[in-house]
C-alpha cells in the first residue's frame, strides 16, 4: 500500500460518503479492481435523517461515516478529516459561502495566515449569516467545503494549523 | 406604546447601511440598541443584493448581545413576528398579513419588509430591518421570481413614519425576545405557524445547487422548513422559498 494509493482512496471514499448524501441514498458499495489481488472495496452508508430533532442530540464526527468493508485500505481512522486536531467543525446546519458576497474574494484560501477570530467562512441557516471565526492563529491547511454546499452539524469545514 | 426597558435607540439622518452601523458600534455597546436611519446610502440585502430604501421607508438595525451561535437564526421568526404584530398595530387590522419562511411579511401576497441577520463577533448579531412603509420598488428592480413588491400605504392607505413603526416594532420585538428567553423557541414556532401562508400547500425552495419542491409540512423546533417530498421529509435551513 503505497502513500500515494492510500490518499487516492480517501478521495475516492470521500467522494462517495459525497454521493451519498447528495442522492439521498443510504448506503453504497463498490469494488475497485486495481490489478490482480489488488483491489479496494468501500460500503459507506449513513444513517437516515429523521424528522424528529434527534440529529443535533449528539455532536456527530461527520456528516456520513466512511467505512471500509474490506482490507486493503487502511482509511477509516485517517479518511475523516473531522477527527483532525485542527479541524473546524461546523456549529450548524446550513449553507456554506466562502465569500462575504459573490464576486467577492474568499475570506480565506489554502495557505492563508489567520488570526483567532478572523472570519474564516459564512453559514447561513434562517436567512442568518452566521460568520464562523477561526478558533485559533494559524495556517489554513485545508479547506473542506465548497461555496454554497449544504453542511450538517459537525461537519469539518477547515484545517487550520 | 411604550418604548420596551433596556433597549437603547439611536436615529440617524443618514448612514451607509444601519447593518454596518451596528458592526462599528457593537465594540462599545452593552446593551440591545435599535438603529434607525431616515437615509441610507448602501443599504444592502441578502448576499450582496442591493436594497432600495426610499425616503419615507423604514431602515433599521437591532442589535443583540450574547447569542448562542445556534440560535441566531431564530431570531427571524422573533423579528418576522414583531413586525407582523407591528403592522397589525400600525393598521389596526391583520387582514391581508402573513409569513413567509424564514422572516419575509407580507402583505397582500406581496413583500412588504425585508429582514437580513448577521452575527457580529463574539455573541452579537445584527437584525436589519427594511420596510416599505411609503413606497415600493418598481418590479423591474427586483429579481426575477421574486414576489410582487408591495408597500403599506399603497395597500392598505395606513401613512406611518419610520420613527412611529420603531415603537411599534421594538415593543412587539422586546415582548417575542423576551418570551424566547424565558420559554425557548416552542411558543414563537406556534404563533409563527398560526400566521404562515401556504401551510399545508405545495412550495419550492431554492438552494445553491438544487431546488426541492413539496408540501410545506411545517418549521422544525430548530428553525428549518420542512417540506414533505416524493422521496420523504427535507429539512431546509437555507434558501429561497418561491409559491
Amino acid at each position: 500500500m503505497t502513500k500515494k494509493n492510500h490518499d487516492a482512496d480517501v478521495a475516492f471514499i470521500e467522494a462517495l460518503a459525497k454521493l451519498l448524501r447528495e442522492n439521498e441514498l443510504t448506503e453504497l458499495e463498490v469494488m475497485r479492481e486495481y490489478g490482480e489481488a489488488d483491489s479496494l472495496n468501500v460500503r459507506v452508508s449513513r444513517a437516515m435523517q429523521a424528522p424528529a430533532p434527534v440529529q443535533y442530540a449528539a455532536p456527530a464526527a461527520a456528516p456520513a461515516a466512511a467505512a471500509p468493508a474490506a482490507a486493503p485500505a487502511p482509511a477509516a481512522e485517517s479518511a475523516d478529516p473531522a477527527d483532525h486536531p485542527g479541524a473546524v467543525t461546523s456549529p450548524m446546519v446550513g449553507t456554506v459561502y466562502m465569500q462575504p458576497e459573490p464576486g467577492a474574494p474568499p475570506f480565506v484560501t489554502v495557505g492563508a495566515q489567520v488570526k483567532e477570530g478572523d472570519t474564516i467562512l459564512i453559514i447561513e441557516a434562517m436567512k442568518t449569516m452566521n460568520h464562523i471565526p477561526a478558533p485559533k492563529a494559524g495556517t489554513v491547511k485545508r479547506i473542506l467545503v465548497e461555496d454554497g454546499a449544504a453542511v450538517e452539524y459537525g461537519a469539518p469545514l477547515v484545517i487550520i494549523e | 406604546m411604550t418604548w420596551p426597558a433596556g433597549y437603547g435607540r439611536t436615529v440617524l439622518a443618514e448612514v451607509d447601511s444601519t447593518l454596518n452601523e451596528a458592526s462599528r458600534r457593537f465594540p462599545t455597546l452593552t446593551g440591545p440598541e435599535w438603529i434607525l436611519a431616515r437615509h441610507q446610502t448602501a443599504a444592502r440585502g441578502r448576499r450582496g443584493r442591493a436594497w432600495s430604501n426610499p425616503q419615507g421607508n423604514f431602515a433599521a438595525t437591532l442589535m443583540l448581545r450574547d447569542i448562542a451561535p445556534m440560535d441566531g437564526g431564530l431570531r427571524s421568526f422573533t423579528a418576522s413576528l414583531a413586525l407582523y404584530d407591528a403592522f397589525v398595530a400600525a393598521t389596526g387590522r391583520p387582514a391581508g398579513f402573513a409569513l413567509k419562511w424564514p422572516n419575509d411579511v407580507l402583505l397582500n401576497g406581496g413583500k412588504v419588509a425585508g429582514i437580513l441577520l448577521e452575527t457580529i463577533g463574539k455573541g452579537g448579531l445584527s437584525i436589519g430591518i427594511g420596510v416599505n412603509l411609503a413606497e415600493a420598488p418598481a418590479p423591474a428592480q427586483v429579481e426575477q421570481r421574486a414576489l410582487r413588491p408591495v408597500s403599506l400605504m399603497a395597500e392598505t392607505g395606513a401613512r406611518i413614519t419610520p420613527e412611529e413603526f420603531l415603537e411599534l416594532l421594538a415593543a412587539a420585538f422586546a415582548k417575542y425576545e423576551a418570551q424566547m428567553r424565558q420559554f425557548g423557541f416552542a411558543p414563537i414556532r406556534t404563533a409563527w405557524l398560526a400566521r404562515a401562508a401556504r401551510l399545508g400547500e405545495v412550495i419550492t425552495a431554492r438552494l445553491p445547487n438544487e431546488e426541492i419542491t413539496g408540501t410545506f409540512q411545517t418549521v422544525d423546533e430548530q428553525g428549518q422548513l420542512v417540506l414533505t417530498t416524493a422521496n420523504g421529509p427535507r429539512m431546509i435551513a437555507a434558501g429561497d422559498v418561491f409559491f
